[in-house]
């Protein structure tokens, strides 16, 4: 069936402003179910035919991810005193384009476990923190991070190492690279459990996708087979296909419109050629993720609302987590050729809480991965992560053996929610359509950088028990810059004084308006958060269904 | 083509067989001379579009510095030079003025040092204590990036010609691999660990 076309000035049921990780599923479930869905999406649906393996373009010229050449700038600072610096790149670094950043992610998908959801219960209070338990359970969710590995397509080993599961994964796990081997070998030593990493790509044909490759080029990249479990390829030609969807592409949202009954009428978009339209829904859901939602939120202040649509708690951008993330490089005496397939094939969790005796809050995991994420041009831009040498024939020499025969133990950790650190609106920078630019504000936790180095500490032992040499670390001791993952700036909750959507998504204070995104998460787990934003995307579309039926939205 | 006594085609052979399959056809020297003649070849058929001669001679003796053709080919086999004349003219355009200023600046320094204005007739030796002179200016590092950016970016871009970056640090332009990807999975699929 042909994608659905709807008039601007027609009320759809619903309007989904956003087709990335939750965005493509929540367009998916709600055209599956019968409902009229119309999706905004601001950049283009790329079709495997476009993807490309050109790192000048993708890394160096925001092919995908837009910043200030594109006519996107963001600004950064490190704490609210301080005037916010226009950057280079994007601190809030995301994906344009249909699947968002799902389409260039490497589908590292660790579910949360139990902990996740009851830490605070269970560690308290930490002060100066928002820390806190989520409102609902691992139980709660387990029946959609099954549905996220059946209907998105994963591929994993069941084990002992897992969360609990109601059913296995429907294809098996990636084979093992080098780095895999040596990370194995390593952590049997110390007496730790290196596990087939789960992942969102297709080890085998599977729903009419063909299997992986092992091109090398996930992480920042689209998948020339379509393996990569993007929504673009696993949910939106579904959503299309069903004749409820009609997918805009290049239109990107202004404005969520509050009509005087403090209801959402719609959203106010630019076209391609900066048109404005409008779109009528019954409902909008917000899944532009955790840095545009916000922006958006901000952007759709009325009287009604005058700090930002929904933001009656104060907590819309706030809370802002990344992850942390540490590498750990060493070199081998024989070729381990990391550049090679999926970005890492093993991961330990043996830390996935660290002990409360070492006096701070944290956990995490460590994986295996290239150097530079296999890219040619990004390893040499840096300069020898051995010796230093940046130029001349000792750099040179450098590089040719150090492509080949270098990996990292990388270790992914938790940050925790402060409302210190936010998105806002720049009172300066513009963007290209007039619009106030993303504002980062961020600085770590000290537990966060505790953690950090945790992991260094741990990544650097079993370098030394596979026998590495030139073991070198580095991290963001002096905090984090930014990332990819944009978690917890509308986050969930059951009090509306604390919280900015309930445990369905849905604004406490605006009964047809829901965010569901990464910036939904209360806490952002250990360092792959994407398996949760689509489970709660899946979950969320659920129970829109079901209000909608009942006549409840 | 005057220095040439070896086909564009045959050196293309002779790199692929050597870095393929580890048959040194040609001795190391002899290998060097055959990349230089045919980059010779090859570079005299293609024209600057953004840069006049002169400014690419300078830049390319300083690229030639940054990846050095000793022991195997440099930013002068892969083209390096190309691919500037290229970016400067089109996605980083926005840094061909400071490209030129620097370039003027180093040439006065050099004149005053060594009573020569071009930094291409100044020894290695020469050249390498002015840019450790520099080395932390945005200059060299704008320098430095479209060196490194033309030897390793996708030969579509003007630089790495026929791969001549990727070939250098091992990086195969396949994007299709099975196991084993290196020695250590290899030794774990016989031993079955």
């Amino acid at each position: 069936m042909a994608q659905a076309e709807y008039s601007p000035s027609e009320e759809v049921d619903f309007v989904v402003v956003g087709s990335g990780a939750a965005g493509g599923i929540v367009a998916r479930e709600l055209s599956m179910a019968g409902f009229s869905v119309v999706v905004l999406e601001q950049g283009p649906y790329l079709q495997l035919s476009d993807v490309t393996y050109d790192e000048w373009a993708v890394n160096e010229n925001e092919e995908t991810v837009w910043g200030p050449k594109k006519g996107h700038p963001q600004t950064f600072r490190r704490y609210e005193h301080e005037t916010a610096q226009l950057m280079d790149n994007a601190p809030l670094s995301y994906s344009h384009n249909v699947g968002g950043s799902s389409y260039h992610f490497s589908g590292n998908f660790w579910r949360f476990r139990p902990i996740d959801f009851m830490e605070r219960s269970i560690l308290g209070e930490i002060p100066g923190t928002n820390f806190a338990d989520w409102p609902i359970s691992y139980d709660e969710l387990e029946p959609y991070y099954t549905k996220v590995d059946w209907d998105i397509g994963l591929s994993g080993l069941q084990g002992p190492w897992d969360p609990p599961r109601s059913r296995d994964y429907p294809l098996p796990p990636m084979p093992v690279k080098s780095s895999g081997v040596l990370l194995e070998r390593a952590a049997k030593k110390l007496g730790w459990t290196a596990y087939p990493e789960p992942h969102a790509i297709l080890s085998q044909t599977y729903n009419g996708r063909a299997g992986c490759i092992h091109c090398g080029f996930c992480l920042g990249y689209g998948c020339e087979v379509g393996a990569k479990s993007s929504t673009s390829t696993a949910m939106m030609p579904q959503a299309l296909e069903s004749g409820n969807c009609e997918l805009r592409t290049m239109s990107t949202v202004a404005r969520v419109e509050t009509s005087a009954n403090g209801r959402i009428s719609g959203v106010v978009y630019w076209d391609e050629a900066g048109v404005l339209h409008s779109q009528k829904a019954k409902a909008t859901v917000l899944c532009a993720n955790g840095a545009e939602t916000p922006r958006l939120l901000f952007l759709s202040e009325s009287n009604r609302f005058p700090d930002g649509l929904a933001n009656g708690s104060g907590m819309v951008g706030k809370n802002l987590m990344f992850n942390g993330s540490t590498s750990t490089a060493g070199m081998f005496e024989h070729p381990i050729n990391a550049y090679k397939s999926v970005p890492t094939t093993r991961v330990i969790h043996d830390f996935y809480s660290i002990d409360s005796s070492y006096g701070f809050y944290g956990g995490g995991g460590i994986d295996e991965r290239h150097l530079s994420n296999g890219l040619p041009m990004s390893f040499a831009m840096r300069g020898s992560r051995f010796t230093g040498a940046s130029w001349g024939s000792d750099f040179k020499n450098q590089l040719e053996r150090e492509f080949t025969h270098s990996c990292s133990f990388n270790g992914h950790s938790t940050n925790l929610p402060l409302s210190s650190n936010n998105v806002t609106l720049d009172p300066v920078v513009r963007d290209m359509w007039g619009r106030p630019a993303l504002r980062t504000t961020f600085m770590n936790h000290p537990d966060d950088i505790a953690t950090m180095q945790f992991f260094v500490d741990r990544s650097e032992e079993l370098m030394e028990a596979v026998g590495a040499t030139n073991i070198t670390s580095r991290f963001a001791k002096d905090g984090q810059t930014g990332g990819s993952h944009l978690l917890g700036t509308c986050r969930m909750g059951d009090d509306p004084d604390s919280s900015v959507v309930d445990r369905y998504n849905r604004a406490h204070e605006v009964p047809n308006l829901f965010m569901v995104d990464g910036s939904s998460l209360v806490t952002g787990g250990r360092g792959q958060p994407t398996m949760t934003i689509m489970a709660l995307a899946f979950r969320a579309a659920d129970h829109m269904i079901q209000a909608a039926r009942r006549g409840e939205i | 083509m005057s220095e040439s006594t070896i086909s564009r085609r045959a050196f293309l052979r002779a790199i692929s067989d050597s870095a393929q399959h580890s048959l040194v056809v040609l001795s190391l020297p002899s290998m060097m001379l055959a990349a230089r003649q045919a980059q010779a070849a090859q570079n005299s058929a293609r024209s600057l579009a953004t840069l006049n001669t002169d400014e690419a001679t300078e830049l390319e003796a300083i690229a030639a510095r940054i990846l050095p053709s000793d022991g195997s080919p440099g930013a002068r086999e892969a083209g390096v030079v190309y691919f500037m004349d290229n970016v400067l003219g089109a996605e980083r355009e926005e840094v061909l003025p400071a490209i030129r200023k620097g370039l003027s600046d180093l040439q006065a320094i050099a004149n005053a040092r060594f009573g020569n204005s071009m930094v291409n007739a100044l020894s290695a030796d020469q050249l390498d204590t002015l840019l450790r002179e520099i080395e932390e200016s945005s200059f060299f590092a704008t320098v430095r990036y479209l060196t490194i950016a033309g030897m390793f970016a996708s030969p579509e871009h003007g630089g790495n010609q026929d791969e001549i970056g990727w070939r250098l640090i091992g990086f195969e332009d396949n994007h299709a691999w099975a196991r084993p990807y290196g020695y250590y999975d290899a030794e774990y699929m016989e031993q079955g660990e």
